[in-house]
C-alpha cells in the first residue's frame, strides 16, 4: 500500500481525484462541492512532502495561501452581496499576496530586475483571479478551466525541471475532473461562486509563479496560461446536455492549453544547460 | 607592584602567542562537499558542491578549533548537467525548488560549536548545518588530518577528510523519499592555508 501512494501519478492524480470525487459527492448539491479542488490539492501535498509551514518558504507560503484561498472565497461569498467590485478586490490582494510569498527571492534579485520580477508577479495573480472570478457563475466553464489551467501548469512544469509543481498543477486538474464528473451525471452543474474560481486562479498561478521563480518556467508560458479561462467563454450549444457542453469546453481548454506547455518545451529545448 | 606585573606579563607574551588560535583559509580548490544518497534502493549515486569558502580555527594546546564552511547550492554537480535532448538535466531538477531550491537559498552553511581531539590532531567536529533555512545538528568524524609545515614561500597547510550523515527530510527537503533516498552520506575533503 504505502509503495503504491509514493507513486507520483497516485500522489498527484489518483488520490486527488479520488478524494475530490468523495467531497464533490457528498457535497454535490451544494456550493460547497467546490471544497472539493483544495481537498485533491490537499491530499496531493500530503502523500508527497506533508502539510508543514516551517519555515515559512516560498513553498509553504504558496501551500498556506492555496489553504486559505477557498475559505476567503466562502467567507466573501456570504458576506459581500455586490460580488463584482469583491471580486476584483480579492484580485488585487492575490496579487499582493504572490509578491509576499516570492519576496525572499526577489530580495535577492537586482534593483531593476526585482521590481519587474515583482511587478509581473503581481499582475499575473491578479489578471488570473480576475479571469477566474469572472466565471463565478458558470460552474461547468469554471470547472473546465480548472481542468486546463491545472494540466496546463503541471506539464509546463514538468519540462520546466519542477515535479513539485507537476503534481500540484494535475491534483488541481484531477479535482476538477471529478468535480464535471459528478456534474456530467447528475447533469447538474453547481456555481463555483468566489470559493471555486478564487481557488482555482490562486492555485494555479502560484504554482506557474513557483515553478517561474524556483524553476525554469519562462515568463511567457506562465502568462500563455491566461488563454485557458479566455478559452472557455467560447460559445457552446446551452441547449445541449451537460456532457456534450462539458466536452466542447474541455476541448477548447485543452487546446489553450496546450499553447503554455508548448512554450515551456521549446523554450527547455532551446536553452544550454 | 606594577612593575612585577609588567615584568610577569612580559615573560608570559610568548607562551600567549604560541597558544593563541591559528586561523586558516579554505583552499577552495581543494575543499568540496561530497555527498552520497541511495536512488530506488539500486544504486548510490554521488554528488559534490563545486564551490564552497570558509576558515578554520585550530588551537592545538588548548585542543579546541572552529570551522565555518559556505556552500553555494547553485553548484551541485552529479555529472549530469548537460541536459542533451531532454527537457532538464538532473542537475537543474536539484537545484530546483524540489530539492535546493537555490533560488531562494543559494547558500548552504555548516558551522563548528566543538572540534574532538585525539592527541594532537582534531578527530571529530561537532556542528550545525543550515540548508534550506533549517539548522539541524550534524556531526562530522574525521577520518584523516594532516598539516604540512611551510616550506619555502608557502605557508603551512593542513587538511583531511571528514564525513557524517543526515537525513534530508529533517530540513524539509522531502521530493522523492524514498526512491531517492533520506539518508544523506556527507564526505567533506578539505585543504586549508595558514593565514
Amino acid at each position: 500500500m504505502n509503495a503504491l501512494l509514493e507513486h507520483p501519478a497516485v500522489q498527484g492524480g489518483v488520490a486527488p481525484f479520488v478524494v475530490a470525487l468523495i467531497v464533490a459527492a457528498l457535497l454535490g448539491r451544494t456550493r460547497y462541492a467546490w471544497l472539493a479542488i483544495v481537498a485533491g490539492y490537499a491530499t496531493q501535498v500530503a502523500l508527497s512532502t506533508g502539510i508543514s509551514f516551517t519555515p515559512l518558504s516560498a513553498s509553504r507560503k504558496i501551500l498556506l495561501l492555496c489553504l486559505l484561498a477557498p475559505l476567503v472565497g466562502i467567507g466573501v461569498d456570504a458576506l459581500v452581496s455586490r460580488a463584482r467590485p469583491a471580486a476584483y478586490a480579492l484580485a488585487v490582494v492575490a496579487g499582493l499576496a504572490a509578491a509576499w510569498v516570492f519576496l525572499s527571492v526577489l530580495s535577492q534579485r537586482e534593483g531593476a530586475q526585482m521590481w519587474l520580477q515583482g511587478l509581473g508577479l503581481v499582475a499575473f495573480a491578479a489578471a488570473m483571479v480576475a479571469s477566474m472570478v469572472t466565471l463565478r457563475d458558470d460552474g461547468l466553464r469554471a470547472g473546465v478551466a480548472g481542468l486546463g489551467l491545472g494540466l496546463a501548469a503541471g506539464i509546463a512544469a514538468l519540462v520546466s525541471a519542477s515535479i513539485g509543481f507537476l503534481l500540484s498543477g494535475m491534483s488541481v486538474a484531477a479535482s476538477a475532473g471529478a468535480l464535471l464528473l459528478v456534474w456530467v451525471v447528475s447533469g447538474r452543474p453547481v456555481a463555483a461562486g468566489l470559493l471555486g474560481t478564487l481557488s482555482i486562479g490562486v492555485m494555479v498561478a502560484l504554482f506557474a509563479e513557483g515553478a517561474l521563480m524556483l524553476a525554469q518556467m519562462p515568463w511567457y508560458a506562465v502568462a500563455l496560461l491566461l488563454l485557458v479561462p479566455l478559452a472557455v467563454r467560447l460559445p457552446v450549444r446551452e441547449d445541449a446536455s451537460t456532457f456534450m457542453r462539458a466536452l466542447f469546453l474541455s476541448v477548447y481548454a485543452l487546446a489553450a492549453a496546450s499553447v503554455p506547455i508548448a512554450a515551456a518545451w521549446f523554450a527547455a529545448r532551446a536553452t544550454v544547460s | 607592584m606594577l612593575k612585577r606585573i609588567a615584568a610577569v606579563s612580559l615573560l608570559a607574551l610568548p607562551l600567549a602567542a604560541f597558544a593563541a588560535p591559528e586561523s586558516y583559509t579554505l583552499d577552495p580548490y581543494h575543499t568540496y562537499p561530497n555527498f552520497t544518497v541511495d536512488h530506488l534502493g539500486v544504486s548510490t549515486m554521488y554528488g559534490r558542491f563545486d564551490k564552497s569558502s570558509g576558515k578554520v580555527t585550530l588551537d592545538r594546546a588548548a585542543k579546541s578549533g572552529s570551522i565555518d564552511i559556505t556552500i553555494e547550492t547553485a553548484s551541485i554537480n552529479t555529472g549530469d548537467g548537460d541536459k542533451g535532448t531532454r527537457a532538464r538535466s538532473r542537475d537543474e531538477h536539484l537545484r530546483a525548488a524540489d530539492f535546493f531550491n537555490v533560488a531562494e537559498f543559494p547558500k548552504a552553511t555548516y558551522k563548528s560549536t566543538k572540534f574532538v581531539f585525539t592527541g594532537d590532531n582534531p578527530s571529530a567536529i561537532e556542528g550545525s548545518l543550515t540548508l534550506l533555512g533549517v539548522t539541524k545538528p550534524v556531526n562530522l568524524t574525521i577520518d584523516r588530518f594532516k598539516c604540512n609545515p611551510a616550506q619555502g614561500t608557502g605557508k603551512e597547510r593542513c587538511g583531511g577528510n571528514a564525513s557524517g550523515k543526515f537525513k534530508r527530510s529533517d530540513f524539509g527537503m522531502k521530493y522523492g523519499i524514498p526512491n531517492v533516498g533520506d539518508e544523506i552520506g556527507l564526505i567533506v575533503e578539505f585543504e586549508a592555508v595558514k593565514d
